[in-house]
């Protein structure tokens, strides 16, 4: 009695584990996709940005510290000078309106897993309602 | 009579062998007059890069250089080409006699400031990489019959702009040498070479 319970609650945790694993791997994977779609022209396959005309995200203190922000720039851009690891980047992003909120978090969950970053799954929940509050 | 034939086997097997002709070929059609052959060359063009120099084809007299075609608001392949450009500028950074010209083909947007401050952002020097403006249909017109590259508005484009990724290589006496994908690596690396075989080339 007592062994199958623990079999069950084994079995429970680690289907639920695996569940969401595969959830993350999906919105990484599609991710990635999309990444290399839409943002590697300009900032570089490996993150790294090119000289002061694309910022990088790969060792990005403003991709690590504006999360939110960093949502609304890929669909509403950016025409303010941004300061990445005390440089000024000038040129201004275009928004690229077209991208869903599912295409924004699967997007995020590459970013903020990949160049030493952990955070997890950005699920579209959180994009949905991250995205109502843009300026 | 048997050893003669392997003789002349291993002998036809090693000059097959032998490396090809390394020169690279010349582009355009050529007019032959007499003995003298002439080829395509570069037509006569007077450009103001981001300085506000004015550019023309004596800028490049005894310069080897490596043209393209782009826009600095373009965002599909120009920040690719401009990657790979700045990899040919790095790699040519001890070579005096190696010259980048990129023309933009939005002109009306893409000023002597704005081009000024491209090239800022991408850490570069105009003693060495030219970014051009001019008067749209002369740059659309170069670039379609000196440089063999296409470039053009097309209101359907993403940017609004229609043009070929291509870096195009030219020696010291204007003449074509050869032609790259600018938005692949691999191409930009047999550019790389190529330059080096141009420069390795006896008068």
């Amino acid at each position: 009695m007592k062994a199958s319970s623990l079999l069950i609650i084994a079995f429970v945790i680690v289907s639920c584990s695996s569940r969401s694993d595969i959830e993350f791997q999906q919105y990484y994977n599609q991710g990635e996709v999309l990444y290399a779609k839409n943002c590697s022209n300009c900032h570089q396959k490996d993150g790294k940005g090119l000289a002061l005309l694309y910022p990088p995200l790969d060792k990005s203190d403003f991709v690590d510290n504006n999360f939110e922000q960093v949502l609304c720039i890929m669909r509403k851009g950016k025409s303010t000078p941004t300061i990445v690891n005390g440089k000024t980047f000038e040129q201004p992003m275009k928004g690229i309106s077209s991208l869903t909120d599912l295409d924004i978090a699967e997007i995020a969950t590459y970013i903020y897993n990949t160049w030493d970053r952990q955070r997890g799954i950005v699920s579209v929940n959180e994009v949905t309602e991250k995205m109502e509050k843009c300026n | 009579m048997r050893s003669l034939f392997l003789v002349a086997l291993t002998l036809i097997v090693f000059s097959s062998c032998k490396p090809k002709e390394t020169t690279l070929p010349i582009f355009g059609e050529r007019e032959f007059n007499g003995t003298d052959t002439t080829y395509h060359t570069i037509a006569p063009f007077a450009f103001l890069d981001q300085d506000s120099t004015l550019i023309t084809n004596a800028t490049f007299k005894d310069k080897i250089y490596v043209a393209d075609f782009f826009f600095t608001s373009c965002r599909t392949i120009c920040p690719i080409m401009k990657t790979q450009m700045k990899r040919v500028y790095d790699a040519t950074a001890k070579d005096p006699d190696v010259l980048i010209l990129s023309h933009t083909i939005d002109p009306l947007y893409d000023d002597v400031p704005r081009l000024h401050n491209y090239a800022r952002m991408l850490d570069v020097s105009s003693d060495r990489w030219h970014f051009v403006t001019g008067v749209q249909d002369s740059i659309y017109k170069i670039a379609q019959t000196s440089y063999f590259a296409t470039a053009r508005e097309e209101k359907a484009e993403p940017d609004g702009f229609i043009h070929s990724g291509a870096f195009l290589l030219i020696d010291k006496h204007q003449r074509i040498r050869g032609k790259y994908d600018g938005t692949r690596e691999a191409d930009v690396d047999r550019l790389l070479k190529d330059i080096e075989k141009l420069r390795n080339e006896g008068e």
